[in-house]
C-alpha cells in the first residue's frame, strides 16, 4: 500500500521508500542502465559502416552518449542498494536485462534506424518520466540525457524519412520498424503489473505503462506518418490520439526484468563487461 | 544519392559573432543540425546553425570563397567531400573543398 499523498514528497534517498517500491524502482533502473549500455555497443558497431562518414560519426557520438547514460544510471543504483562496479563489470549474459531488441547485433543499417527510432524512443519516454519522479536523484541526472536524446531523435527521423524513400529499401526498413514495434511498446511495461503500477501511483515515474505508451506512440507517429509506414506498422488514430493497432502480447513477460525470456549472448555481455581489460580496471 | 552541402557556423559565447567552422553533407536541414553538432563538437559552442550552401548570396561572387574554392556552380548544391575532417574550423574546410 502507498502512504498518504505520496507523489506530493519529496524524497532524496531510497531509504525513505518501502522494500517493494525500492525494488521496482531498482527494477526500472537497473533494465534503463542495461538497456543504454546494450544500446551504446550495438551504435558503436555503426563507426564504421554507415551510409556516409557524417552518419558513422554522429553514431560514434550517439555511442558515447549512450555509454555516458548507462554510467550515470547505474551510478543510481549504488542508492538502492546495488554495487554499482559490480553490475557494471561482473555479471553473466543471462542477468542481463536490457531490451530484448538488442538482443542481436544490427543486421543492417535499417536495423540501426529501427533500434534509433523506437528503442532510443522508448527508453527516452521512460527517462522523461522519471525526470519527473518525486526521488530526486533519479530526476537530478536526467535532464542532460534528455537534451542529448532529442538529436537521437532527428537523426533516426531523419534517416527513417530517407530510407523510406529509397524504393530498394523501403519494405528493409519497414520490416525492421515492425519487428522492433511491439517490442518498443512492450518494454514500457504491462498495466497489469503490480511494480509498474506502484512506480506510477507513488510518483516515482510520471505516468503508468499505458500513459508511457501514449506518449511513446505520440512522439513516433508523425515520423511513421510522413514515411507512409504508419498503417502498416498499426500506428492508426482513434479518438483523436495514435494507438497502436497490433498485439503486443504479454506472453511469458517479467515485470523485474522486462523480458518475456531468452538471453542477451555471452559475446555482447563480455564487451559490455569490458572483459579485455578487466586487469587495468581501476577501483 | 547526392547530398547538398550544408555551411556550419557557431559561437563560443552569447553576443560573439558567429564564425564560420565548417561544412558536412546532408539529405536535409534537420540531418544536417545533427551532424553539424556531433561533428564539430570541440567546442562548448553556445550556439550552432546550418545554412545550406545554396542558399547563401555572396555580394561579391568573383571574391567569394562559397564560390570560387567551394565549386558553388555550376554544381551549385552538391559536392562530395574528402573527409569530414574539417575540425580545425573554417580555414581548413575552404582548403579541403579547393583541393578538388
Amino acid at each position: 500500500m502507498s502512504v498518504a499523498s505520496p507523489a506530493a514528497e519529496r524524497i532524496d534517498s531510497a531509504a525513505a521508500l518501502g522494500p517493494e517500491s525500492r525494488q521496482a524502482l531498482r527494477d526500472l533502473v537497473l533494465a534503463l542502465a542495461d538497456s543504454k549500455r546494450v544500446l551504446g555497443l550495438r551504435y558503436s558497431d555503426r563507426m564504421l559502416g554507415a551510409p556516409t562518414l557524417e552518419a558513422a560519426i554522429a553514431a560514434s557520438s550517439m555511442a558515447q552518449d549512450e555509454w555516458g547514460h548507462a554510467r550515470l544510471t547505474y551510478a543510481l543504483l549504488g542508492d538502492l542498494g546495488d554495487e554499482p562496479k559490480t553490475l557494471e563489470h561482473e555479471r553473466p549474459a543471462a542477468e542481463y536485462r536490457s531490451i530484448p531488441a538488442l538482443d542481436a547485433p544490427f543486421a543492417s543499417w535499417a536495423d540501426t534506424i529501427a533500434a534509433a527510432l523506437l528503442v532510443d524512443g522508448a527508453l527516452t519516454v521512460q527517462y522523461a518520466a522519471l525526470a519527473e519522479s518525486r526521488y530526486a536523484p533519479a530526476h537530478n541526472r536526467v535532464q542532460k540525457m534528455l537534451d542529448e536524446e532529442r538529436f537521437h531523435f532527428q537523426y533516426a527521423a531523419g534517416w527513417a524519412r530517407k530510407m523510406a524513400a529509397v524504393p530498394e529499401i523501403r519494405p528493409e526498413l519497414a520490416a525492421s520498424l515492425a519487428r522492433v514495434l511491439p517490442e518498443a511498446l512492450r518494454w514500457l511495461g504491462s498495466d497489469d503489473a503490480p511494480a509498474c503500477r506502484r512506480l506510477a501511483d507513488e510518483g516515482l515515474v510520471a505516468g503508468g505503462p499505458s500513459e508511457l505508451r501514449r506518449r511513446f506512440i505520440a512522439r513516433v507517429a508523425p515520423v511513421l506518418i510522413e514515411t507512409g509506414l504508419a498503417d502498416e506498422l498499426g500506428i492508426v488514430q482513434r479518438d483523436g490520439a495514435w494507438t497502436y493497432a497490433g498485439e503486443v502480447g504479454w506472453s511469458g513477460w517479467n515485470e523485474s526484468t522486462r523480458r518475456s525470456g531468452g538471453s542477451l549472448d555471452e559475446v555482447t555481455a563480455a564487451r559490455a563487461r569490458g572483459d579485455k581489460n578487466r586487469a587495468l580496471l581501476m577501483d | 544519392m547526392k547530398e547538398p552541402v550544408y555551411e556550419v557556423f557557431a559561437r563560443k559565447n552569447r553576443g560573439e559573432p558567429l564564425r564560420h567552422i565548417g561544412f558536412i553533407n546532408a539529405t536535409d536541414g534537420p540531418l544536417a543540425a545533427v551532424y553539424a553538432w556531433k561533428t564539430y563538437d570541440e567546442q562548448n559552442w553556445e550556439e550552432m546553425c546550418v545554412v545550406p550552401r545554396a542558399a547563401i548570396i555572396p555580394v561579391e561572387p568573383g571574391e567569394s570563397q562559397f564560390v570560387t574554392m567551394l565549386g558553388r556552380e555550376p554544381d551549385a548544391d552538391v559536392m562530395k567531400l574528402h573527409g569530414t575532417g574539417s575540425y580545425g574550423g573554417g580555414d581548413m574546410a575552404v582548403r579541403e573543398g579547393g583541393g578538388r
